[in-house]
C-alpha cells in the first residue's frame, strides 16, 4: 500500500478550527473551568483516571477545550504528559494509610470500622432536581455554613486514617490465603510496549486507565455470559493517599527523610469470587479468589468492574473473551480504541480508490464472461 | 523535626505559614535558584491488596522548584500548579539543609501549625463519621 501527499485544504482546515470556535463560543457563554472544576467532579475524575494524570486543574481546561467530550479531553491530557519530564516515582503506597471519606462493603455487615456511606448516588432517589436551574451563589453559601457549624459524631472515635482492610480480616481467620509482599519492580506500559502474556503490574496498569465504559461493560459482559461469575465486594473505599518522594539524595531512602507531597484521592475495591473447590474427603468446599480495582478519583462502577476483570485475566480461562488479555487489554484504552475508529474517517482516497479498481476490474472480468458464449 | 514530618505540616497546614516562614530566610539570605517552579510528573507506585505486588496507578502533575543556600540545597515539591508554594518549600528544605539558626525556632510554630490540622482532621473525621450506618435488626 502507497501513500500520496496531497494538499489545498490549508485554508479549509484553518476555517474549520474556527468554526469548532465558534461552535464553543456561540451561546455567548464563558465557561469558567473553575467553575467545571467546582462542579464537575466526578467528570473530572474520570478523566484524570482514564488520562493516567492526576490534576483537576488540567483536566477541567481539558474538558473545556473539549467542550465536555471525555475522549476528546483525555487526549489533550496525554497529548500534554507527553510533554513534561517525569522527575520522581513515590515511595510504595499502601491503601491502608488512606484517608477514608467512604468505606462499604457488601459481604459483611459488621465490618471493623463500620459502614460508613460518605458522599455516594446510590441512596438518592434519580429523580432530576429542577430546583437546581433556579439555584443562586447565596443559596449555596449559606447551606456550606449551615454544613460546617453542624456538630459531628464526636462520640465515634474511629480512626478513618488507619482502617483495617477486610481482606485482612478474611486473611487471619484463615478463610482466604495468606500472601507474602512481592516487591519486584512493576513493569511500565508507557515505557515499554505491552507484550504477552502481561505481567499483573502491566494488567494492572492498563486496567486502572482504562476507558470507564470500556471496562465496565466488558465487566458487565464477564459477569452475565461469558465465564457466569457473582462476585461480591469485600470492601470498596474511597478516600485520599499520602504521597510521598525519597530524598534524591538519599542513598539509603530512609522512611523519615522522605518528601511528602501531597495527596490523591482514588476508589479502591476488592472483590471476593466463590470459587468451588476440591476437599480430600472427595466432598466439594468453596474458596475465595480475589479481584482488585483501583482508580483516580471517585468512580466506583469503574474500580468494581477492573476487580472483575483482574480477576478474570487472573484466571485465564481460554473458554471466555473477557479471559483473554489480549482482547481485554488492547481494546480498553480511551485514546488508543477512540484514535483507531476516529481515523476512518480520515482519507483513504487511495486505499478506497484501488479497491474500486478491483471491483470496477472483477465487474468487467465478470461482463466478458457473460458476452463470451462459445 | 524531620523532612517527612515538616513536609506533611506545611503542606497539609496553611499557606501563610510556609510563606511566613521563608520570608525570614529571604529577607537575610542570599538564594540562588537552581531550578525555577517548573511542572513535572511523579509515577505513583501502588502496593495492591490482593496479591501483595505493586503496580504503577498513574502520574501526578508535579510544581518542583530547587535553590542554594550557602551552598546547600534545598528542594520544593508539591502537587498541582503551585509555582510559589514551590519556591517557598524549596527555601525552607534549604535553609534546614544548610542549619540555619532561623530553623531551630521553627519548631514550635510547626507543633502550633500541627495542632491545627489535627483539629481539622477530627471535624473532618466527625462528620464523615455521621455517615456510617447503625444496624438494627428488626422484628419480622
Amino acid at each position: 500500500m502507497g501513500y500520496v501527499a496531497v494538499k489545498g485544504g490549508t485554508a479549509a482546515i484553518e476555517e474549520s478550527i474556527r468554526r469548532l470556535k465558534y461552535e464553543r463560543l456561540k451561546k455567548r457563554r464563558i465557561l469558567d473551568f473553575h467553575n467545571i472544576e467546582g462542579g464537575m467532579r466526578c467528570l473530572i475524575d474520570q478523566v484524570m483516571s482514564e488520562s493516567s494524570l492526576y490534576s483537576e486543574t488540567l483536566a477541567a481546561i481539558s474538558i473545556k477545550q473539549a467542550e465536555g467530550s471525555p475522549e476528546e479531553a483525555v487526549f489533550l491530557m496525554r497529548a500534554y504528559r507527553s510533554t513534561l519530564p517525569r522527575k520522581h516515582y513515590t515511595r510504595a503506597v499502601h491503601s491502608e494509610n488512606m484517608l477514608v471519606e467512604r468505606r462499604i462493603s457488601a459481604s459483611f455487615k459488621d465490618i471493623p470500622g463500620g459502614q460508613i456511606l460518605g458522599a455516594a448516588y446510590d441512596y438518592t432517589h434519580r429523580l432530576i432536581d429542577f430546583d437546581l436551574s433556579e439555584e443562586t451563589e447565596e443559596e449555596i453559601i449559606n447551606w456550606l455554613d449551615d454544613f460546617s457549624r453542624e456538630y459531628g459524631n464526636g462520640n465515634d472515635s474511629t480512626d478513618l486514617a488507619n482502617l483495617p482492610k477486610v481482606l485482612d480480616y478474611l486473611r487471619e481467620e484463615g478463610l482466604i490465603a495468606a500472601c507474602e509482599n512481592n516487591d519486584s519492580e512493576p513493569d511500565d506500559v508507557t515505557r515499554d510496549s505491552v507484550r504477552f502474556p502481561a505481567s499483573r503490574s502491566a494488567r494492572l496498569q492498563i486496567l486502572t486507565r482504562g476507558q470507564t465504559g470500556a471496562v465496565i461493560s466488558l465487566g458487565y459482559a464477564a459477569l452475565r455470559s461469558y465465564g457466569a461469575l457473582h462476585p461480591t465486594v469485600g470492601e470498596l473505599r474511597i478516600g485520599n493517599l499520602p504521597l510521598y518522594v525519597d530524598n534524591p539524595f538519599n542513598e539509603a531512602k530512609e522512611d523519615d527523610d522522605a518528601y511528602f507531597i501531597g495527596e490523591i484521592k482514588v476508589t479502591e475495591v476488592e472483590t471476593l469470587f466463590p470459587v468451588p473447590a476440591p476437599k480430600e474427603n472427595g466432598l466439594k468446599t468453596i474458596e475465595f479468589g480475589l479481584g482488585y480495582g483501583i482508580c483516580y478519583g471517585q468512580n466506583e462502577t469503574k474500580a468494581i468492574a477492573m476487580s472483575i476483570l483482574d480477576h478474570c485475566l487472573e484466571a485465564g480461562n481460554a473458554e471466555y473473551p473477557t479471559h483473554n488479555e489480549e482482547f481485554v487489554l488492547l481494546h480498553i484504552d480511551s485514546v488508543e480504541s477512540a484514535g483507531f475508529i476516529s481515523h476512518l474517517k480520515l482519507p483513504h482516497y487511495v486505499t478506497f480508490q484501488s479497491e474500486l479498481d478491483s471491483v470496477r476490474k472483477s465487474k468487467k472480468m465478470r461482463e466478458n464472461n457473460k458476452e463470451f458464449k462459445p | 523535626m524531620d523532612r517527612k514530618k515538616r513536609t506533611e505540616i506545611l503542606l497539609k497546614g496553611s499557606f501563610e505559614v510556609v510563606a511566613k516562614l521563608a520570608q525570614e530566610i529571604l529577607h537575610k539570605y542570599d538564594i540562588k535558584t537552581v531550578q525555577e517552579p517548573n511542572h513535572g510528573l511523579v509515577m505513583v507506585k501502588v502496593r495492591e491488596t490482593s496479591r501483595r505486588s505493586m503496580f504503577y496507578l498513574g502520574e501526578v502533575l508535579i510544581t518542583e522548584c530547587k535553590v542554594l543556600i550557602n551552598g546547600s540545597l534545598g528542594i520544593g515539591i508539591v502537587k498541582g500548579q503551585a509555582p510559589e508554594l514551590a519556591y517557598y518549600l524549596a527555601i525552607i528544605d534549604a535553609a534546614y539543609n544548610a542549619g540555619l539558626p532561623e530553623t531551630k525556632d521553627w519548631t514550635t510554630a510547626l507543633l502550633v501549625e500541627e495542632d491545627r490540622i489535627k483539629q481539622s482532621h477530627e471535624s473532618f473525621k466527625s462528620k464523615v463519621l455521621k455517615t456510617k450506618v447503625s444496624f438494627q435488626t428488626m422484628d419480622v
